[in-house]
C-alpha cells in the first residue's frame, strides 16, 4: 500500500515537471502562431485594400452629376456618363432577385422541412449545390438559348433569367441552412400548441431563419449585380434607357468592360467611375438591407443568432 | 450496492439491538431481585439511564437520515419503528428499575406470597424474548401471539385487583400485610406496562414488514 | 388499511376497453378518469419502447411518471398527445381515450387539432425566441385564429398569473422572450401552454435543467394548476414525484410496474422492483 502511494507521488511530480517544462515552450510556440496568423490576416486584407484605394483613386475624377445621369456620349471624348448602366443594373438585378429569391426561398424551405434524406431530396441538393459552382457563363449561354432565340431579341427578360438561375441555388442553401440551425425544440413547442405546420414554418420558424435568408440574399444579390458574363449574351447592352422588357439594355458590369475594352484614356477614367459606382451600390445595398432587417427583429444580421 | 443510507441504517441496528440485550437483562435481573431479595438497585438504575441515553441517540440518528437521505418504503418503515422500539426498551428498562424502586421502598418482602407476582413474570419473560426474537428475525406473526399473551397477563392484573377490593379480602392472608399486596399490585402493574409494550415492538416489527399496522381483535 | 389500491392489471377497478356501441354502464364508470391507456404499444424503428401500457389517470389530479432513463415514461407522455409520431420512424398502437373520444382514431381525430386540448411543457425551457413574453403566450390563440384583441389580452394576463410569472413581467411584455432567466423562460413556456386552455397539461421533466429555488417555483404551481387542469409530469427526481404527484406510475423497461397513491407507492410499495428502484439500490 505504502509502495502504490509513493510511487503515485513520484508519478505526479514527474507530471507536473514535464507539464511546467512544456509550458515555457508552448508560449513561445503561441506567440509564434499568433503572428502567423495575423501576417495571414493582413496579407488577405491588401488584395482587398489595394483594389479599394485603387478604384476610388482612379474612379473618383469620373464622378460627376453628368456623368451619374447621362447616357454615353463619344468615347473618345469622354462626354456622357454611364445612367442607362446604372439604370440597366438596377432593372435586370431588381428582376432576377424577384424571380430568384422566391424559389430559392421555397425550394430551401421545401428541402429542410419537408423533404427528408431520400434518393430525391438527396439528389436535389448535390445537383444544387453543383449548379453553385457552374461558370456563369454557362448561365448566359442558357438564357441565350432559352429566352433570347424564343423572343427572337436580347432582351431584360433573359438577362434577368440569367443572373436568377446563378441566384437560385445560393438562395436555396443558405435558406436551407437557416432553416436547419433553427433548434427542432421550437419546431416541437409549435407542434404541441396544435399549430398546423405550414403555419409553424412561415410564422415560426421563418422568423428565426428571417436574418439568415436575408444575409445569404444579400450576398446573392451582390454577386449577380457584377456578373458580366451572363449579360453579355443576353441583354447585348446598349447606350438606349431602358425601353421595355423584351429590348436590349445595359448594366455596369457590360458598360465597364465595353469601356474597358477601348483605346482611350478618358474611355478608362469612366470605367473606373463606373466600377466606383457599382462597387458603392452593392456596398449600400448591404448597409440598407441590413439596417433594415435589424429594425425588424431587433437582432442584428448575424449568421448565429437564434 | 452499499448505499450512504445503509451505514446510518447498520447503526441503528446495531443500537437497537444493544438496547435488546440491556433491556431483557434489566427486567430479568429485577424479576430476580424480586425473587431472590438481592439489592440490586443501583445497578438497575444505571442501566434504565443507559437505554434512555441510548433512545435519544435512535431518535436523534432516525431525523439524521431522514433529513440527509430521503428514505422511502421498507427504509422508512424500519426508521419510524425503530424510534417506536426504542422507546419501548427504555420503557422496559424504566419498569425494571420502578420494580426495584418498589422492592427497596417495602423493605423485606420475604414472607409474602409472591405465587401471582411470579406467575405474570413467567409469562412476560416469555413476551420479551419473543418479542427480541421477532425483532431479531422481522416476524410479522409474533405480534399475534404476543397480543394472545398480553391477554393473559391483562386477566391476571384484572383478577388479582378485583381481589383485593372484594370485603372477603380481609380473610385472605395474602392481604394481610399491605407491603404484601401493594408491592405485589405495583409490580404487577410494571408487569402488564411491559408486557404492552412488548406487544408495541411486535406491531413495529410487523409494520416494518407489511406497511400496515397489525390487526388488533 | 391492508387493502391494495395499486391498478395493476388484474385489478378488478381498472376499466373495460371502450366499445363502439359502448353501453351506459362502462361509460359512466370512464368519466371519473381523464385519461385510459389501453394496451398502448411504441416503437421506434424496429426497437419496442412500450409494451402493453394500461393506466387510468384521474381528472384534477397529478400524476408522476417515475423510472430508470429509458424506462419508457417520456415515450409514453409523448404519445399523450400523438408528438411520439414526429419522431422519424416512430409509431404507436393502442387507445389512448380522452373523455371518452380514443386519440388514436384518425377517422374521427385530428392530431393537429387534439394538441389543443394537451398542453405540453419541455425539459430544456424553449420560447420562441423572435418573439416578445407577450407574443409568445399568445402565439397559440394568434396562429389558431384567435382575433380578439380584447380576448387574447385577458388570456395573457389569466395564462401569466396561472404560471406565477405575471408581477415579474408585467410592465415588460415587449421584451423579448430569450431575455428572461432560465425558470421564468419555463414559466412563460407554461403559461403559452395555459393559454390554449389545455384540459390537461403534460411535463416532459421541467425542472431538469432548473435551480431549486425556480424548480420549487414551479412544484408549487403544479399543486395550483391541479384544481383546473389534470397534470402529467415525467421526473427521474424522485422527491420531487413525491412532492408534486397524488398518484405514481413506475415504469422499467417499457412496462408499467406499478401504480398507485403516491404516498403508497413511496411508504409501501406492493413490487419489489419498485421497492428497490425508489429506495436507490439501482440505476
Amino acid at each position: 500500500m505504502q509502495q502504490k502511494e509513493s510511487r503515485q507521488e513520484d508519478n505526479r511530480q514527474k507530471i507536473q515537471d514535464i507539464m511546467s517544462r512544456q509550458s515555457s515552450k508552448k508560449k513561445l510556440i503561441d506567440r509564434i502562431m499568433s503572428a502567423f496568423a495575423i501576417i495571414c490576416v493582413i496579407s488577405a486584407l491588401i488584395p482587398l485594400g489595394s483594389i479599394l484605394f485603387e478604384v476610388v483613386k482612379n474612379g473618383i475624377s469620373a464622378i460627376s452629376i453628368e456623368f451619374l445621369t447621362q447616357p454615353p456620349g463619344s468615347f473618345f471624348l469622354g462626354h456622357g456618363g454611364i445612367a442607362p448602366a446604372i439604370q440597366g443594373t438596377l432593372i435586370v438585378v431588381g428582376l432576377a432577385s424577384l424571380i430568384g429569391a422566391p424559389v430559392g426561398i421555397l425550394s430551401g424551405i421545401y428541402l429542410s422541412e419537408y423533404a427528408g434524406n431520400g434518393v430525391f431530396p438527396s439528389a436535389v441538393r448535390f445537383f444544387n449545390d453543383v449548379l453553385t459552382g457552374l461558370p456563369s457563363i454557362v448561365m448566359g449561354i442558357v438564357g441565350y438559348v432559352s429566352i433570347v432565340l424564343l423572343l427572337g431579341s436580347f432582351s431584360v427578360w433573359a438577362g434577368a433569367f440569367a443572373l436568377s438561375i446563378i441566384m437560385i441555388p445560393i438562395v436555396v442553401r443558405v435558406t436551407e441552412e437557416s432553416f436547419k440551425i433553427v433548434p427542432n425544440s421550437i419546431r416541437e413547442a409549435a407542434h404541441s400548441l396544435g399549430i398546423p405546420k405550414w403555419k409553424i414554418t412561415l410564422f415560426i420558424t421563418m422568423k428565426s431563419a428571417k436574418s439568415g435568408i436575408l444575409t445569404g440574399i444579400v450576398l446573392a444579390v451582390s454577386r449577380i449585380a457584377g456578373e458580366t458574363a451572363p449579360l453579355i449574351m443576353t441583354i447585348l447592352g446598349t447606350s438606349l434607357f431602358f425601353t421595355g422588357f423584351s429590348g436590349p439594355i445595359d448594366a455596369l458590369p457590360l458598360r465597364i468592360w465595353r469601356l474597358a475594352s477601348q483605346p482611350y484614356e478618358s474611355a478608362h477614367s469612366q470605367g473606373w467611375g463606373a466600377a466606383l459606382v457599382l462597387i458603392l451600390i452593392v456596398l449600400i445595398l448591404s448597409v440598407v438591407l441590413r439596417l433594415f432587417v435589424q429594425s425588424k427583429t431587433g437582432y442584428k444580421l448575424n449568421r448565429a443568432t437564434f | 450496492m452499499t448505499r450512504l443510507l445503509d451505514l446510518g441504517l447498520d447503526r441503528i441496528h446495531n443500537i437497537i439491538m444493544d438496547m435488546a440485550k440491556l433491556s431483557e437483562s434489566s427486567v430479568l435481573t429485577a424479576l430476580g431481585s424480586y425473587e431472590e431479595g438481592t439489592r440490586i438497585k443501583s445497578q438497575i438504575f444505571d442501566w434504565s439511564e443507559k437505554l434512555r441515553t441510548l433512545q435519544e441517540e435512535v431518535a436523534d440518528l432516525a431525523i439524521e437520515l431522514i433529513a440527509r437521505f430521503q428514505p422511502v418504503a421498507t427504509d422508512l418503515r424500519f426508521i419510524r419503528s425503530c424510534m417506536e422500539i426504542s422507546y419501548g426498551f427504555s420503557r422496559f428498562g424504566r419498569y425494571a428499575y420502578d420494580i426495584v424502586d418498589v422492592l427497596e421502598t417495602m423493605g423485606s418482602i420475604s414472607d409474602c406470597d409472591k405465587s401471582t407476582v411470579l406467575e405474570m413474570a413467567g409469562t412476560v419473560r416469555e413476551m420479551i424474548q419473543l418479542s427480541l426474537h421477532a425483532l431479531r428475525s422481522r416476524d410479522k406473526d409474533a405480534a399475534e401471539k404476543l397480543y394472545q399473551m398480553d391477554d393473559t397477563v391483562d386477566a391476571l392484573y384484572r383478577k388479582y385487583l378485583r381481589e383485593i377490593i372484594t370485603p372477603q379480602s380481609q380473610q385472605d392472608k395474602r392481604f394481610s400485610d399491605p407491603r404484601c399486596y401493594v408491592s405485589a399490585l405495583l409490580i404487577l402493574r410494571y408487569l402488564e406496562r411491559i408486557s404492552d409494550h412488548a406487544c408495541y415492538i411486535g406491531d413495529s416489527v410487523h409494520y416494518i414488514r407489511t406497511g400496515t399496522s397489525s390487526p388488533r381483535r | 388499511m391492508g387493502s391494495k389500491e395499486s391498478f395493476s392489471i388484474n385489478n378488478s377497478r381498472v376499466v373495460e376497453p371502450l366499445q363502439d356501441n359502448a353501453d351506459g354502464k362502462s361509460s359512466a364508470t370512464v368519466k371519473q378518469y381523464k385519461v385510459s391507456i389501453r394496451n398502448l404499444d411504441a416503437w421506434y424503428g424496429s426497437k419496442q419502447a412500450l409494451k402493453n401500457i394500461n393506466l387510468d389517470v384521474k381528472a384534477n389530479t397529478a400524476t408522476a411518471f417515475i423510472g430508470p432513463s429509458g424506462c419508457g415514461k417520456t415515450t409514453l407522455i409523448r404519445c399523450l398527445n400523438r408528438m411520439h409520431e414526429m419522431t422519424p420512424g416512430a409509431g404507436a398502437r393502442g387507445q389512448v381515450i380522452l373523455d371518452g373520444i380514443n386519440i388514436y382514431d384518425n377517422k374521427t381525430v385530428d392530431p393537429v387539432i387534439i394538441k389543443r386540448r394537451i398542453g405540453m411543457v419541455f425539459q430544456k425551457p424553449n420560447p420562441f425566441p423572435t418573439m416578445s413574453i407577450y407574443d409568445n403566450v399568445a402565439a397559440g390563440l394568434k396562429l389558431n385564429g384567435v382575433k380578439n384583441k380584447r380576448l387574447i389580452n385577458d388570456i395573457v394576463k389569466e395564462s401569466l398569473e396561472d404560471a406565477v410569472l405575471w408581477d415579474e413581467v408585467k410592465n415588460e411584455l415587449d421584451k423579448p422572450g430569450m431575455g428572461l432567466s432560465g425558470g421564468q423562460q419555463q414559466r412563460l413556456c407554461i403559461a403559452r401552454a395555459l393559454a390554449m386552455q389545455p384540459e390537461i397539461l403534460l411535463m416532459d421533466e421541467p425542472t431538469s435543467a432548473l435551480d431549486p429555488t425556480a424548480s420549487s417555483k414551479i412544484e408549487e404551481l403544479v399543486y395550483n394548476l391541479k384544481k383546473n387542469l389534470t397534470i402529467i409530469i415525467v421526473t427521474h427526481n424522485m422527491q420531487q414525484a413525491a412532492r408534486v404527484s397524488d398518484y405514481a406510475a413506475f415504469m422499467y423497461l417499457g412496462e408499467l410496474i406499478e401504480y398507485g397513491p403516491t404516498n403508497q407507492i413511496f411508504k409501501n410499495p406492493q413490487k419489489e422492483l419498485t421497492e428497490r428502484y425508489i429506495s436507490g439500490k439501482f440505476g
